[in-house]
């Protein structure tokens, strides 16, 4: 079973992370690439991303003619998707205990970030929607 | 350049979609597929994926003893992802085209859906010293 596991935050909170020390900066990447790298160890990773910052989001519809409508304001509530892991693991079980290392890894000071994770199933096809 | 396409919605809008007649989920469907072959065709396509229903999702996290701490309660205007593509292209505007594309898809009726879809960039890798 593949499981999705979400970081998001709103614009302060990337704001603030772009404050943290050049210590406490490397510190959570180091536990990132290791923490990446326990998943591909024990054969559960499947693939991770991390996205730019909110200040370059857009919004997109389509215009009546075809053409793009952007859109760049965003409400202050928003939470921006900041990156994500996918794993294919048996249980949604292990999907959580994977989702709550990702939530111990450190912040300022090294203290666990404890930030939220959400944690998704994905789909394998469409079907699996049931409609 | 790659970007990461991302479609969202609210548990109301889910529930919506899932009142859509089949017809008219065949035809969303069917126009989803065909941007995805396009963009297999042009070699602009990287990756795509969707996610389950939001009445499963969780939120995460970890406690001192490192065990995981469940909620599975979010506000009503809480967006979920409902699925993303990735794509690589040669700037922002093409990246912007697709998912104007995405967001034509048909709705119920026949009618473009018109869905914002958020285009976001990738974090810059560390830059290489000079």
């Amino acid at each position: 079973m593949k499981y999705i596991l979400m970081m998001a935050g709103k614009r302060s909170e990337f704001e603030q992370y772009a404050t943290w020390s050049k210590e406490d900066l490397q510190a959570n990447v180091t536990f990132m690439r290791a923490f990446s790298k326990e998943l591909k160890d024990s054969g559960v990773f499947v693939s991770t991303e991390g996205l730019g910052w909110p200040s370059e989001a857009k919004l997109v519809r389509a215009g009546t003619d075809g053409e793009p409508i952007t859109d760049g304001v965003f409400p202050e509530s928003k939470e921006f998707l900041a990156g994500y892991w996918i794993v294919d693991v048996e249980s949604p079980g292990e999907a959580y205990r994977i989702a709550a290392r990702a939530s111990q890894a450190p912040g300022p000071g090294g203290k666990p970030s404890n930030m939220p994770i959400e944690v998704r199933p994905v789909l394998s096809s469409h079907a699996d929607l049931g409609i | 350049m790659k970007y990461i396409l991302l479609m969202s919605g609210t548990s109301a809008g889910v529930e919506g979609y899932h009142a859509w007649s089949k017809q008219d989920i065949e035809a969303h469907m069917a126009v989803l597929q065909r941007i995805n072959k396009d963009l297999s065709a042009s070699g602009e396509f990287v990756a795509t994926q969707g996610l389950a229903d939001p009445r499963e999702a969780k939120l995460i996290r970890g406690e001192k003893n490192g065990m995981p701490v469940t909620d599975g309660v979010f506000p009503e205007s809480k967006e979920f992802l409902l699925g993303y593509w990735i794509v690589d292209v040669a700037n922002a505007q093409r990246a912007y085209a697709i998912a104007g594309q995405i967001s034509a898809a048909p709705g119920p009726g026949g009618k473009p859906t018109n869905m914002p879809i958020e285009v976001r960039q990738f974090a810059a890798h560390e830059k290489p010293a000079k």
